[in-house]
This record gives structure tokens, C-alpha cells and sequence, in this order.
């Protein structure tokens, strides 16, 4: 089936590419407009046009969407969490993930569910393929090549918060205005990028496309009066697969059964036996030795701008942990494709200082570099200038995702498209805007660290971030997530919504026929012989109870109980999960509940804390206006903030509650 | 508004809860389970006259019931009623006192309160306090929770709310302060300490799950953690067993008096508790039983013994005395060793080999430490006063003597230096109840303290099978001991507003 579709592609490609050129959109007004084709990008159109609006996504080039323009690679540690939270609310990511992945595995699988992380090597071609199909075959959704050089604004509405409103956007090369009430900006690395190898410097945000314009910069800088800061980042070279030695390195083969990543898939594109096997090799003293000579010639390196830690290029980790062996992954580009990936071996150095490198490294002493490494430093806008659902503070209409809010990693940046674009969405068809809460969702997470703390470094999702992990799990996502997602979103399809809902009732029930089967602890060792059960409880232990034990299976107690059980095997492992879980989240419950209602304490957003009739400090005046929190929450954590200042603000809050617009609106949440 | 707001937005997560169905389905029951039951003490800290201690939350009732004695009911909201309040497990009769029953909504904080008022003594106020503590699903109240409370049930109305302002402003000095005076103790030293191994502890598990795959973390590193988190937890223990001294003030430091016969023992017994509860005698061996009695020595409860004089005797009466008297010093907190000057050698140089041979007869040699005993001359009046500075210049010189007490029961000479130095004992062995109200702290620190052991022990069960439920454990021993040294989680937002009120307002 899927295979007939990609041969429908080409001809969809081909005639989309030709209906909507820039001009013929020209004019025309849109509830919604992305601009940018990456993935926060097509998560953004995809989520606006679920929710119902009519949605233009503008980008360079329509062949480049849904491009992976570092590692061929999707989830991990963290990440897996995000993108099963994205396939939740019924984005792209997860599905185009199970279509295109050639190697799957689930990292952390001896550490505990909650923080299992899946991930797959992707099929870079096969990925763009999926993304492409989706977009060009949505209704309501018109993609168009084309680049933005500013932004139209007028004056804000006064009922509602902020200084500017936005209400549209003007095109490059003849200067054509598109209107829209909101504007999404996905612009990835594209921000006043700049690429750097060696001592050369380009403008541009990824290697052989033309830099965007620099209008968009400017007008955010200087007419819109954001603040903007400056990260960098890096690619590895890659590297000619047949001119690689794989006999001096480790092979690593993926899991024997793939798992996909999307809970509507049952299984992934690729059959198991087709799934490519990556290497694990180790760099030597010689790679110190040519980071070092080449230190001199390296730009990006010497700068001081904040790259990230969790991702280093290799010459910050020679730099870092010298006279070490780092790991170097060799990964697949495809699965006909001629390239390897070499990750960890992110660098900036001169092109012939690159080989010279990787020749260091036994497995690749023969080994020709295809494209060479390059660092790219860009302009983020610093998020604490958003609300949480994206949209800047001072401006109504323009939403933020991605790499332009500080983020790094194709999940980071789908999962805050997913997010503004649902709220781009419900702002242009008059519905209040949502948040979601950090004890629901590693989205909500990851945006209120992003709003109420800004970036210092490049933001990587990590499991340790969420302080209710053990609830938050990548099992989990979907009863999270996609009821909410229909009944209250509506971001979500029926069909999805119905599979959730039927599992959310299988789970329940398997559960509740667990706890019904009770028994002592001898009897259950008579039912089941395999397992280790201490015969020194004198109570009765109930199914539930079994499935505690390490060694129990649903499967083994659901032998034992055919006909009570036997339906709810679809669910087996869910039910185990579940049935572990289950004590340590009901004792996180009532904290979950005490912050839901922090969060739901709100400040209105246009404040004038300067001239608020409170008594507040200097100090915490210029704290409050510098960061805005936009709850009572928010404003509790910050730094600098007194317990007495926050019972002044809620007093006040409290008294003008009645008139605010703003509280009533934010209330609906 | 914003409390009606806040009202409504309750409402709504509790529907959507319900919507989210299956995880939910296990929160709707963990919502029908009532929220925990709450106590402290209202009133000033440090010694007053009358001091309240309040009960809030659904399990109130019962804890008025059961501590009253109310077997019947309730009394009538809002009545005082004179009750004895009694220890539910010991039925021990710990003060008489007012009760009231404030039942909800209409109260402070809108739930069932229930109120103590008892006599303002530390000893009757710790008591009271651990006496709910033993309650099932009561414990002792976080800072400024009562208020929260009282918050959320949008109790505060707008000027209440205005007040607040600065008054916490002017609590969070106090409490600062007073928290400085506790941290900067070897306790805070020592919590501090904990804190920070426990969460470098966690930080390494943490890396280990969320970096372990690429190779920027050392091999071994959890080898670490499992050689930390038992030691780290043996040291709490230990330290909850060695703190008895919140148990002494409430039920009184055991002082005993020994030494060997007709050293004064009964006379200095009758001297402390003025009057003559014990007969005395000029004739050796005239105490041969324990004769106890309880006190209040400058404020503090002393369960003081007199026994039987030292010494071998061939009367199985007298030998049975003694016997018990060895006993009884073997569990004080605190020995009086009484010595008759007379007995002491003329010799003053051969004075302190005299009292280390005394000593050693007198206590268990386990026991002879700093704290556990304190040395008296008696019958003073009888020696030279000149005999007598030469024996103070010896002891001086001999620094493994403890400080020693020359004075006359007879004479009452020297007893004031006495007292000062008994009641300096006292204060050590009970903690200093103005300085930071101890017991209150102690009913506080010791459940956290006993939760982050428990939390601990839950990285051992998982740490095999599932490292993010262990590292939970981690993570739930190190909020308990944030709750102590004051770092709490910066997810526990609503407790940073009010954590700087006072308790139990």
C-alpha cells in the first residue's frame, strides 16, 4: 500500500510544485502562515491545519522539507519520549519516523520503562518522502517556495495583550504580501546563520542553500525590539561507505523485533531481516594530535559563542577529556544510500585537516570524506519573550518554534511546531490559545523550561528534566495525550482517538480482572511454578500484586487465568508496565494536583509592573517586567522574587481580576 | 475573583482527570483517598502559658476522639471542652487542657479542625505533639501549610490576604534567622552534608540513564552510588537512634544520685526536690530501695532517683538495694556521683586517684563520657576551707576529671554552683528549648529524616530491575531532606510562597 503511494508521490510532487508558485498565493489572506520546512515547520502547517485552519507553509525549497540536515537518526533518551508525545497528539514525526526507520532499537531497555528510549536509524530519503506526502495531500494546506524578508505588523489590539500585532508577511524578490493573523516562524538555523570551516566563514543556515534573508532578522531585532542571542552548532562529515573498513569495527545490530514509534503503527515499514546494522569504532591519539595542529585554523572553535555540551564536535571533546578514547558511531544514511554518518565526529577544521582526522581512526584510514563538516552559528530570540503557547509576548499572532527559541534536535523542534501550531491555529479561529502542563507531558516540559527559564546553551530534552518521569512515560503517551488531543485540543483524528480509547479501556479492564484474582502466596506458586515468589506474606496477594514480582509476566498469569485474561494479551506488556508503575504514580499524584493549580494561578501579561500601586521593589519590579511570568507559578521560581512580593501581586491580581480580559482568558485553561 | 478562579480551575482538572480515564482511573481513587492530616503547634514558640496545637484535615476528628478520650462523639462545634489528653498507644494521661472542634467548611481552612489547648510547658507540648504523630495519616505540618489550606479553600479574604504581605516579609527574617541559628549547627553541617552526597548520588544515577549510551560518562559510575547510598542511609539511622534527647523533654531526664553509703545522697535528693521525701540518717545504709520522684529543674522535666549507698554487705535486703541502684545508673542520662569529703585522702595530690577509682566503682565503665555524670563533694562544711582550694587547684590540673562540685547539704554552701551546672547538664541532654524550639523541629526533622531513610531503601529494591524507579528513591530522599536544610525542589512552587510562614498559623 505504501509502496503504491510512493510512486503517487513524484506525480503529487511535480504538480503541487507547479500549481503553487509564489505569485499565485499572492494576495490571498490565510488563517495561518509557517514559514520555515523543517520539522518544527511541517509539524506547525500539519498541527494548524488539524485544528482547522486554512495554512500556508512558505519555504526555500519544496524538495528540502522534511530534510534531516544532521543525523540520520530519530529519538533516544528523552527524545523517544517527545516523539511518541508528538504521534500522540496525531503529528507527523512518529509515523514518518516507523516509514522510513532501517534500524531500530529501544536504548535503556535495562533500566526501567519510564525512561526507555526508542530510536531508529533513518532512511534520510524515505523520511523527506513520508513528510512530503503527508504535506502536499492536506487539505487546507498550501506550500509554496518562496523567502520571507519581513513581517507585516500594525498597531496591537488594545483589548489584548501586547504592542504590535502581526498580519502577515512580505516575500523576497518583488516584495508580494501574504496576510495572515498568525505567523508562525520556524527558521531553524537560518537566523543571520553563518557556516564556518577552517578559517572560512559563509552566511547561510545549512550547507548548499542560499542564506535567508537578512530582512527578517532585522525586522525582529529592530522593529519588533526582541531580544536576540547567538549559538552555534555542527555536522560531522560524511563519509564514503565503501571505502570504509567495517572488519575493524564493532558491529551493533538492531533489535530483532522493531518497535514503532507511532501507537496507531503495529509494525514499522521495514521487516524486521531488512533492518542495516551500524558500527561502533574509537578515535585514537592521532585524532588529538590533528585537533590540535589544526586549532589554529579552526574559527568556530576559538569563538566564544555556547555550543551544545550534550553534543559536542570532536574537537571540544579532545579539548575536554584529552588522551581519551571517544566513540565514534558509524551510522547508515539509507538503505541504498552510498554515505555513512559518523557521529561524534562533528567538526569544523579545514577540509583537509578533516581527512587527515578521520584517516587517524583504524577503521577509516582508507576512507574518503563525500561532504566535509561545518559549524553554523545563528540568531535565536531569547523564549523567555513567549507565552507558553509560543506566541511572543509582545506581538499578537507571531508564534516561535524550533531552533529560533534556543532548542536543539529534530524532537525539540517537532514538538514545539506541534505546539504553535495548534495555538496558531485556535488564535486564528478565535479559540483562547492552551498550555500544556509539565506533569502531563515532556512538551509541557520542555516549553516552560524554555519560557520561564531561557536558554544559556542549546536545550536538549533529557529524562531528568521531568520531575514526574515515572508518570510521564513513552508507553503512556497516548492515554496522556490523545483523549485531550480530540475532546479538548482537537488536534487529534477519530480514528486515532478511537484505537486510544479502546486501549485505555482494554488496559483498564485487564487491571481490574487482575486485582479480582486473589490469592495466597502458595497457591499462586502451585499456578505458577517459573516464578520466584516469597511464600513469607501471609496475605493474599492479588494478579496485580504478581505482576510486581520481577521475574511474572502478564503472559505467565494470564496462563493461569485463560479465560479471565486471554483477551487482554494484546496489551501484555503494557499491562506489566502499568501494573509496577501504578503505586509510585498514585504517590506523585497529589503533587502533580499542587502544581496544575500553580500553574493555573494567572498573571495578566501586560502589567506594568513599574507603575503597579503595590509594594514591590526595585529589584523584583525589574525582574517581573524583564521575564513577564505568566503565572503565579512562573513568578515563584524565579530568582530575586520575595514571598512578600508574590502575596503583593497576587493581591493586586486578585483586585483588578474582575476587569483583566487577560486572566478570564487564560482561565479557560 | 482569583479565588473563585482558582475554585473553578480545581473543578476543571478534576474533570479532565476523569476524561483522561485509565491513568486517571488510578488518580480517582488516589483523589477519593483523603489529603494527609496536618498538626502543629499555633501558638508562640518557647515556653508560655497556654499553648495551641491544631489538628486540620479529615482525619481530625478521629485525632480529637482519640487523644481526648471522646469515645461518644464529637463535642459540640465550636464549645470548649475541659478533656484529659492522653497518649493513644501508652494511655498515658499527658495534660488537661481545653479541645475544641471546628468541623468544615467552616473553619480556618475550610476542612475539620480540631484544637489543643495545653499548658505551654516544652515537655507538654512535645508530648501532645508526638502523641498525634503515632495517629495513622497524621504528621507534622510544613511551614505556612496551615495557611495554604486555608488558601486553597479561599479562606483569606482580600485584607487578610493585603496583611499577609508583610507579615510574612517579617516572618521570613525570624525564620531565617532562626533557621540560621540551626543550620549553622553541627546538625546543619551534618543535614547539609547528607543533601549534598545524596545528590551527587542522584546527579551520577541520573547520568548514567540519560547519558550512558554515548560514552560520556566513566565506567562504574553507579559502583559509586551503591557504596554511598548504604552508608549514607546507615549514618541517618544511626543519628535517628542517638536522638533521644526530644524524647527525654517529654518524658523526663533520668537523673540518678549514687555513690557509697552516707555520702549525703538522700539529703541532696531531699535538698532537689524540696522536701524530705527521703529519710535520712546518719546511719550507712539507711536508703535501700529506689526512691524516685519528677521534677522541674529550671524548666525541665528530671525523673530523679535516690539509691541505695554502694557497697558489699552480707543483708540480702540491702544487697538486692544495691543492686538495683547499679541498674538504675546503668540506665540514667545523667549520674550524680556523691562523695563524702571526709573519705577523701589528706594527701590533696592523691585526691584525683581517690575520685578515678571512686568513679570507676560507681559507673559502668561504658559510661563514663563527659556528659554522663557529674562529681560532687559533699559535707564541704566539714573541711578546712584552705583543704578545700588545694583539693579545687588539684582538680583543675587534672584535665580528664569532669567539672566537680564541692558543696554542704548542710550547709547549702556551694549548691548554687551546683544547680547552674545541673542545669546546664539538663539543657545539653534536652536541647535548648528557646533556641529554635527543638522539639518542635525534632517531631519534623525525625519524620523526614525517617522518610529519606525509607526513600532510600527503595533504590536498593529497584536497583537492578529498574534504575528510573530507583533513582526515584533518590529523588524522594533527597526532597525529604530538602524539607529540613530548606532546599526544597523548585517544582514544589506553591510550598515556596508560604513556606516562609510561621507553622501553624
Amino acid at each position: 500500500m505504501l509502496r503504491l503511494r510512493g510512486l503517487l508521490i513524484q506525480h503529487h510532487f511535480l504538480s503541487n510544485c507547479s500549481a503553487r508558485t509564489a505569485s499565485s498565493v499572492a494576495c490571498r489572506e490565510y488563517d495561518v502562515i509557517v514559514v520555515g520546512g523543517g520539522h518544527a515547520g511541517t509539524e506547525a502547517a500539519a498541527a494548524a491545519t488539524r485544528i482547522g485552519a486554512e495554512t500556508l507553509l512558505i519555504t526555500q525549497k519544496i524538495e528540502t522539507i522534511g530534510a534531516l540536515s544532521c543525523n540520520p537518526s530519530l529519538g533516544g533518551v528523552g527524545k523517544g519520549q517527545l516523539v511518541k508525545e508528538v504521534d500522540a497528539l496525531d503529528g507527523l514525526m512518529g509515523r514518518a519516523g516507523d516509514y522510513a526507520g532501517v534500524h531500530f532499537s529501544i536504548l535503556n531497555r535495562r533500566k526501567g520503562p519510564a525512561v526507555w528510549g526508542p530510536r531508529a536509524q533513518l532512511d534520510r530519503g524515505r523520511y523527506k518522502e513520508f513528510i512530503q506526502l503527508e504535506l502536499l495531500n492536506m487539505p487546507r494546506l498550501t506550500v509554496i517556495e518562496g523567502s520571507v524578508e519581513g513581517l507585516l505588523v500594525s498597531t496591537a489590539d488594545p483589548e489584548q495583550p501586547g504592542k504590535h500585532t502581526v498580519t502577515g508577511v512580505r516575500l523576497a524578490d518583488g516584495g508580494n504580501e501574504i496576510l495572515s493573523s498568525s505567523v508562525i516562524l520556524t527558521t531553524g538555523t537560518f537566523l543571520s546563520g553563518s557556516l564556518f570551516m577552517g578559517k572560512t566563514t559563509s552566511p547561510g543556515g545549512r550547507m548548499g542553500e542560499p542564506p535567508s534573508c537578512s530582512g527578517l532578522t532585522h525586522s525582529l531585532r529592530e522593529i519588533l525590539g526582541l531580544k536576540l542571542g547567538r549559538l552555534k552548532t555542527g555536522t560531522p562529515p560524511r563519509i564514503v561507505k565503501e571505502t570504509v573498513d567495517f572488519s575493524l569495527a564493532h558491529l551493533h545490530l538492531p533489535d530483532l523485533r522493531p518497535t514503532p514509534f507511532s501507537f496507531i503503527n503495529t509494525h514499522t515499514h521495514c521487516k524486521p531481516e531488512e533492518q542495516i546494522p551500524c558500527h561502533l569504532t574509537y578515535t585514537t591519539p592521532g585524532v588529538d594530535r590533528v585537533v590540535r595542529e589544526s586549532l589554529h585554523m579552526n574559527s568556530h572553535i576559538q569563538q566564544d559563542t555556547k555550543g551544545p555540551r550534550y553534543c559536542p564536535s570532536i574537537e571540544s571533546r579532545v579539548l575536554r577529556f584529552p588522551g581519551r578514547q571517544h566513540q565514534v558511531w558509524l551510522e547508515p544514511e539509507g538503505l541504498n544510500s552510498d554515505l555513512l554518518y559518523p557521529q561524534g565526529l562533528s567538526m569544523t577544521m579545514p577540509l583537509e585537516m578533516q581527512l587527515r582526522l578521520i584517516r587517524e581512526i583504524p577503521a577509516l584510514q582508507r576512507a574518503d570524506i563525500h561532504t566535509p563538516g561545518y559549524g553554523v552559528q545563528y540568531d535565536f530570540v531569547c523564549p523567555t519573550q513567549l507565552f507558553p503557547w509560543l506566541q511572543l509576548k509582545s506581538i499578537q499572532g507571531l508564534f516561535l518554534a524550533g531552533q529560533i527559541n534556543g532548542t536543539t534536535g529534530y524532537e525539540e523542534a517537532a514538538a514545539q511546531g506541534l505546539w504553535a501550531g495548534i495555538n496558531a491555529g485556535r488564535t486564528a479561529l478565535s479559540m483562547p490559545p492552551l498550555s500544556l502542563s509539565r506533569t502531563e507531558s515532556y512538551i509541557g516540559v520542555l516549553i516552560d523550561d524554555l519560557v520561564g527559564h531561557g536558554v544559556t546553551e542549546p536545550y536538549r530534552m533529557f529524562t531528568s528534566r521531568a520531575e514526574f518521569r515515572t508518570s510521564l512515560r513513552p508507553d503512556n503517551a497516548d492515554l496522556r495525550l490523545t483523549p485531550k488531543g480530540f475532546e479538548e485540543i482537537g488536534c487529534v483524528s477519530s480514528p486515532r482517538y478511537l484505537e486510544a480509547v479502546r486501549v485505555r479501556q482494554g488496559l483498564s479492564e485487564a487491571l481490574s480482572a487482575l486485582k479480582s484474582i486473589t490469592m495466597s502466596p502458595s497457591r499462586w506458586k502451585e499456578k505458577l511454578r517459573d516464578a520466584c515468589i516469597s511464600e513469607t506474606k501471609s496475605t493474599l496477594i492479588s494478579g496485580e500484586e504478581m505482576l510486581q514480582y520481577k521475574d511474572v509476566s502478564f503472559d505467565m498469569v494470564a496462563s493461569a487465568f485463560p479465560e479471565i485474561l486471554s483477551p487482554y494479551l494484546e496489551f501484555s506488556e503494557r499491562i506489566k508496565i502499568e501494573a509496577v508503575y501504578r503505586p509510585h504514580c498514585e504517590k506523585q499524584q497529589r503533587e502533580m494536583e499542587r502544581m496544575r493549580e500553580e500553574e493555573s494561578l494567572s498573571l495578566c501579561p501586560d502589567i506594568d509592573y513599574f507603575s503597579l500601586p503595590v509594594s514591590l521593589s526595585d529589584e523584583v519590579r525589574e525582574i517581573l517586567d524583564r521575564v513577564r511570568p505568566s503565572t503565579l507559578g512562573a513568578a515563584m521560581r524565579l530568582q530575586g522574587v520575595t514571598p512578600a512580593a508574590i502575596v503583593h501581586l497576587l493581591n493586586y491580581v486578585t483586585r483588578t481580576g474582575r476587569r483583566s480580559r487577560a486572566v478570564a482568558h487564560t482561565d479557560c485553561f | 475573583m482569583m479565588f473563585a478562579c482558582c475554585r473553578r480551575n480545581t473543578f476543571l482538572i478534576t474533570h479532565k482527570r476523569l476524561r483522561l480515564g485509565f491513568r486517571c482511573a488510578s488518580s480517582a481513587s488516589s483523589t477519593a483517598e483523603p489529603a494527609d492530616t496536618i498538626f502543629a503547634l499555633s501558638s508562640g514558640q518557647g515556653r508560655c502559658g497556654v499553648a495551641v496545637v491544631r489538628v486540620t484535615g479529615p482525619a481530625a476528628g478521629g485525632a480529637l476522639r482519640r487523644v481526648a478520650g471522646l469515645s461518644c462523639g464529637l463535642p459540640a462545634p465550636r464549645t470548649a471542652l475541659l478533656r484529659s489528653i492522653v497518649h493513644p498507644q501508652s494511655k498515658e494521661v499527658l495534660d488537661r487542657g481545653l479541645v475544641l472542634w471546628f468541623p468544615g467548611p467552616h473553619s480556618f481552612t475550610g476542612e475539620d479542625i480540631a484544637e489543643f489547648h495545653i499548658h505551654g510547658g516544652p515537655a507538654v507540648i512535645s508530648g501532645v505533639l508526638q502523641a498525634l504523630g503515632s495517629l495513622p495519616g497524621l504528621r507534622p505540618a510544613e511551614a505556612g501549610e496551615f495557611t495554604r489550606r486555608a488558601f486553597h479553600a479561599g479562606k483569606l479574604d482580600l485584607t487578610e490576604v493585603e496583611g499577609l504581605g508583610d507579615l510574612i516579609h517579617a516572618e521570613t527574617q525570624a525564620q531565617r534567622r532562626q533557621a540560621l541559628r540551626q543550620m549553622a549547627g553541627d546538625l546543619g553541617h551534618l543535614y547539609n552534608g547528607w543533601s549534598e552526597q545524596l545528590k551527587r548520588c542522584l546527579a551520577h544515577v541520573e547520568a548514567f540513564i540519560d547519558f550512558s549510551e554515548g560514552d560520556l560518562i566513566e565506567d562504574g559510575v553507579l559502583n559509586q552510588v551503591d557504596i554511598a547510598v548504604p552508608q549514607l542511609q546507615m549514618e541517618i539511622e544511626k543519628h535517628l537512634c542517638d536522638e533521644r534527647r526530644g524524647e527525654r523533654l517529654r518524658s523526663g531526664v533520668q537523673v540518678v544520685i549514687a555513690g557509697s553509703t552516707n555520702a549525703g545522697k538522700s539529703s541532696l535528693f531531699n535538698i532537689l526536690c524540696q522536701r524530705p521525701a527521703a529519710i535520712v540518717s546518719p546511719i550507712a545504709g539507711t536508703t535501700r530501695d529506689i526512691v524516685e520522684t519528677s521534677l522541674d529543674i529550671g524548666g525541665f522535666p528530671v525523673l530523679l532517683s535516690d539509691t541505695a549507698g554502694l557497697r558489699d554487705t552480707g543483708d540480702c535486703v540491702e544487697r538486692e538495694g544495691v543492686r538495683r541502684a547499679r541498674q538504675m545508673v546503668g540506665l540514667a542520662d545523667l549520674t550524680l556521683v556523691l562523695v563524702d569529703s571526709m573519705q577523701l585522702p589528706q594527701e590533696p595530690q592523691m585526691v584525683s586517684g581517690f575520685l578515678s577509682e571512686y568513679l570507676k566503682n560507681v559507673l559502668p565503665s561504658a559510661k563514663d563520657h563527659e556528659q554522663g555524670y557529674v562529681l560532687i563533694l559533699n559535707k564541704s562544711d566539714l573541711l578546712p576551707k584552705e583543704h578545700i582550694s588545694m583539693i579545687q587547684n588539684v582538680l583543675t590540673q587534672t584535665s580528664d576529671m569532669a567539672p566537680v562540685s564541692i558543696l554542704s547539704c548542710h550547709s547549702r554552701e556551694g549548691l548554687d554552683d551546683f544547680l547552674t551546672l545541673l542545669q546546664d547538664r539538663l539543657k545539653t541532654l534536652c536541647g535548648d528549648p528557646l533556641a529554635g524550639s527543638p522539639s518542635l523541629t525534632q517531631t519534623r526533622h525525625r519524620a523526614h529524616l525517617q522518610k529519606c531513610v525509607d526513600a532510600l531503601n527503595q533504590y536498593y529494591e529497584y536497583r537492578d530491575t529498574d534504575l528510573a524507579l530507583a533513582a526515584e528513591g533518590l529523588r524522594l530522599g533527597l526532597s525529604s531532606l530538602g524539607r529540613i536544610t530548606g532546599k526544597v525542589g523548585a517544582e514544589d512552587i506553591l510550598d515556596v510562597i508560604f513556606r516562609d510562614f510561621c507553622i501553624g498559623k
